[in-house]
C-alpha cells in the first residue's frame, strides 16, 4: 500500500467515525442545552437557550434558593452520588470476584453435571426479575437488611450474568495452557491466578464497567429497599424531580449531568485497558 | 450416582466446588429461593389485597392467560421490538472492530498540527455560522469539530466515550428527552423531517400512532394497509438502536477482539490477506463465544424488556401497541395486585426463553479446542 492511499483511508475512517459519533451525541447535547435553559424555554425547539444560565445547576447543588419561593431544594445530590459510588464499587469488587471464580469452575475444570448446573444458572436469568422482587424483599426483611447498604450490596454480589459472560471469555483461551501448566505441577488455584485471570483481563474489565454502571443507576431494587434519605442512590433521588403535579425537566437534566460525571471518569480510565495485544498468542511471541 | 471416577476426577470435582462455592451460596439464597417461590405462587391466587386468602388454583392462571388474546398480542409486541437487535449487534461489531485500535497518529508533531488546524478551522466556521444567524447550526458544527479535535488528540478514547454516552445517561432523563424529540408538533425529529421532505408530506406522529411496518393493527389484531407506516413501536426501536449500538455490546466486542492473539493476524499478513478477509476469517470466528453470549442475552433481555420505557414514556399505549410482557407483568401484578397471575405470565415467558436458548445453545456453544 502506498502512503497516499493509507492516508486517505485513515482520513475517511476518522471522517465517518466523527460524523457518526456526533450524530449519536445529538440527543445528549439536547440534554445539556436543556440543563442550561430556564423553565419557560424547556418546551421550545432551540438548542442554544435564549437566556442561558447555570441556575439549574446551582439550584440542584443548593448553592442558590428557588427564586420564587426563596427555599432551597430539599435534596442532597452529592450524598446520592456518594451512595451510588459506594454501593456500585462494593458490588463491582464482590461480583467480579465471585463470578470469575465460578466461571473458572464452569469453563476450565471438567466435572460431572457441570453443564447441567450451568444451565440452571442460565435458566434463573430467564425469569423476569420483577416477579422475584417480592420474595427477595421478604428475604431481606427476614435477615434485617432492608434500608441498609448491605441490603443494596449483598444480593447484587452474585450474578449469573457475570458468571456467564466470564465463562464465555475463558472458553476462548486454549486448553493447552492449563495442560502445560499442570505438567509443570501447577495447582488449579495457580492456573486460575497466574494464567486464566491475566488472560481474561479484558473480560474482567468489561464486567467491572457493566457492574459499576448497572448498579450506579439501578432503579428497581433500590426503589424497594430504600426508605431513608440517608442511603438514597442517584436514580431514586432523581425521581423527586418527577413530581405528581409537574416534572421539572430542566432540573432533572442538570442533576443528571452532574450525576454522570463519575461514570464518564470511570469509563475513560477503565476502557484504556481494553487494547489489543494483552493475549500473548500461545506464548510464542519473543 | 457417582460424581467422580478415580483420584484425579475426585480432586477436580472438589476443586470445582471450591471455586463455585462463593457464587453458589449467594445464588441459592437470593435467586433460587425466590424463583421456586414464584413457581409455587403461579399456581395460587396470590394477591396483594389482604382480604383475599391464599388459595391453590391449579393451572387456572395458565389457562386464563393462554386463552387470553391480550397475552399473545403483548407477546407479538415484545417480539416486534426485538427486530432491531440483529442490526444493532452487527453495528456494534463493526464499530468495535474500528475502535479496538488506538487510532492515534503516531508522530506527535503531525498530530498536534492536525488538531490545531481542526480547532482553528472549526472555530472560524462556527463563528461565521453564529454571526450568520443560526446559533444551532453553529452548535452542531461545533460538536463535529470538537469530536474531530479530541479524536485526533486522544484517538479511540474520545469515540468510545461518545458512543457509550447513551448508556451513562440511560434512565428517566433519556426517556423524557426522547419523548420531547418524538413530539409530533414541537419535536426535534419531525421538525428535521419537515425540512427534508416536500411540504404536505404526512409526517409520522411517532409515540401517538399505532402504525407499524407490518401493517398489523392492535386488538383485535388484523391486517390493514392503512396502518402501514412509522408509529410508536418504530420510535421505541429507534431509541433502542441509539442506545444499543455503542453500548454494552460494543464494549464486549472490543474486549473480545482485543483478546484475539496477534499471531493470528500476523499469520494472515504473511498470507497476504486484506482487512476484509481478516475481519471475516479471523475476527468473526474468534469472537463467536461473545456473539453467542450477546445473542442469548439479547433474547433474554429483549423478552423481559420494555418495562421502564412503557412506564415512563407510553403507559403501554397507544391501544396497547407498546405493552411488552414485562409491562403486562407489572400492570397485572403491581397495579391490579394479581401477583399469582403475574407469576404465571413470568413462567410462560421463562418457557419461551428457555426453549429459544436451548436451540441457540445447540448451535453456538462450542469449547475452544485450539
Amino acid at each position: 500500500m502506498t502512503t497516499n492511499w493509507r492516508a486517505i483511508k485513515t482520513f475517511l475512517k476518522f471522517f465517518f467515525i466523527t460524523l457518526f459519533a456526533s450524530a449519536i451525541f445529538v440527543p445528549f447535547i439536547w440534554m445539556i442545552c436543556t440543563a442550561f435553559k430556564p423553565a419557560n424555554e424547556v418546551e421550545m425547539l432551540n438548542f442554544i437557550p435564549h437566556v442561558a444560565s447555570s441556575d439549574n445547576f446551582k439550584l440542584v447543588l443548593k448553592i442558590i434558593p428557588n427564586a420564587l419561593s426563596g427555599k432551597y431544594l430539599n435534596i442532597d445530590l452529592l450524598k446520592w452520588i456518594f451512595n451510588s459510588i459506594f454501593v456500585a464499587s462494593w458490588v463491582t469488587v464482590l461480583q467480579v470476584t465471585t463470578s470469575s471464580l465460578a466461571a473458572f469452575a464452569f469453563s476450565r475444570i471438567r466435572w460431572k453435571f457441570r453443564d447441567q448446573v450451568f444451565v440452571m444458572y442460565l435458566a434463573t436469568m430467564m425469569i423476569p426479575g420483577l416477579v422475584l422482587t417480592i420474595p427477595q424483599f421478604q428475604i431481606m426483611v427476614s435477615i434485617g437488611f432492608v434500608n441498609t447498604y448491605a441490603g443494596l450490596i449483598i444480593p447484587m454480589a452474585f450474578s449469573a450474568f457475570g458468571t456467564f459472560m466470564l465463562r464465555q471469555f475463558m472458553l476462548g483461551i486454549p486448553l493447552s495452557y492449563d495442560e502445560a501448566a499442570e505438567i509443570d505441577g501447577a495447582s488449579w488455584m495457580q492456573i486460575y491466578l497466574d494464567i486464566i485471570l491475566p488472560l481474561t483481563k479484558p473480560g474482567l474489565i468489561t464486567l467491572a464497567i457493566f457492574t459499576f454502571l448497572g448498579n450506579y443507576r439501578n432503579l428497581m431494587w433500590p426503589l424497594v429497599m430504600i426508605k431513608d434519605e440517608a442511603i438514597k442512590t442517584v436514580p431514586i433521588g432523581l425521581l423527586s424531580f418527577q413530581g405528581s403535579y409537574h416534572s421539572q425537566t430542566e432540573l432533572l437534566m442538570a442533576a443528571t449531568m452532574i450525576c454522570i460525571i463519575p461514570l464518564i471518569v470511570m469509563f475513560i480510565i477503565m476502557q484504556k485497558k481494553l487494547v489489543r495485544g494483552i493475549n500473548l498468542g500461545g506464548g510464542v511471541k519473543e | 450416582m457417582k460424581l467422580w471416577e478415580g483420584k484425579r476426577e475426585k480432586r477436580d470435582f472438589w476443586a470445582a466446588m471450591v471455586f463455585l462455592l462463593p457464587n453458589f451460596l449467594g445464588f441459592i439464597a437470593f435467586t433460587v429461593g425466590p424463583v421456586l417461590l414464584s413457581l409455587y405462587m403461579s399456581f395460587t391466587n396470590w394477591s396483594m389485597k389482604k382480604s383475599i386468602p391464599l388459595e391453590w388454583v391449579g393451572f387456572r392462571n395458565y389457562i386464563d392467560l393462554l386463552s387470553d388474546g391480550e397475552f399473545w398480542f403483548y407477546f407479538y409486541n415484545t417480539c416486534y421490538f426485538m427486530l432491531g437487535v440483529p442490526f444493532a449487534v452487527c453495528g456494534s461489531l463493526l464499530l468495535a472492530n474500528i475502535l479496538v485500535d488506538q487510532m492515534r497518529i503516531k508522530v506527535d508533531r503531525t498530530r498536534n498540527k492536525l488538531a490545531m488546524l481542526t480547532a482553528v478551522v472549526g472555530f472560524i466556521t462556527c463563528a461565521f455560522l453564529w454571526i450568520g444567524g443560526s446559533q444551532d447550526a453553529a452548535l452542531f458544527a461545533g460538536i463535529v469539530y470538537l469530536a474531530a479535535f479530541f479524536g485526533i488528540l486522544f484517538g479511540t478514547t474520545t469515540y468510545r466515550t461518545m458512543f457509550y454516552i447513551p448508556s451513562f445517561a440511560a434512565g428517566v432523563a433519556t426517556m423524557i428527552l426522547w419523548m420531547q424529540i418524538f413530539n409530533p408538533e414541537s419535536g426535534l425529529l419531525n421538525n428535521l423531517l419537515y425540512y427534508l421532505f416536500p411540504a404536505g408530506t404526512e409526517l409520522p406522529t411517532w409515540l401517538q400512532s399505532t402504525d407499524n411496518l407490518l401493517g398489523f393493527l392492535p386488538l383485535p389484531a388484523h391486517f390493514n394497509s392503512s396502518g402501514f407506516g412509522f408509529g410508536a413501536r418504530e420510535a421505541i426501536i429507534f431509541m433502542g438502536f441509539w442506545g444499543a449500538i455503542g453500548g454494552n455490546n460494543m464494549i464486549l466486542y472490543i474486549a473480545s477482539i482485543s483478546n484475539i492473539p496477534d499471531s493470528y493476524y500476523e499469520a494472515a499478513d504473511i498470507d497476504g490477506a486484506g482487512s476484509v478477509a481478516k475481519f471475516w476469517h479471523i475476527t468473526v470466528p474468534s469472537v463467536a463465544p461473545t456473539t453467542f453470549f450477546i445473542l442469548i442475552m439479547a433474547v433474554i433481555g429483549g423478552l423481559q424488556g420494555g418495562f421502564q420505557m412503557a412506564k415512563i414514556m407510553t403507559n403501554g399505549g397507544p391501544i396497547g401497541t407498546t405493552t411488552t410482557l414485562a409491562y403486562y407483568i407489572y400492570s397485572s401484578g403491581f397495579s391490579e395486585l394479581k401477583l399469582g397471575f403475574a407469576s404465571a405470565v413470568a413462567w410462560i415467558m421463562f418457557i419461551i426463553v428457555f426453549g429459544a436458548t436451548l436451540t441457540q445453545w445447540k448451535y453456538g456453544n462450542r469449547q475452544s479446542e485450539a
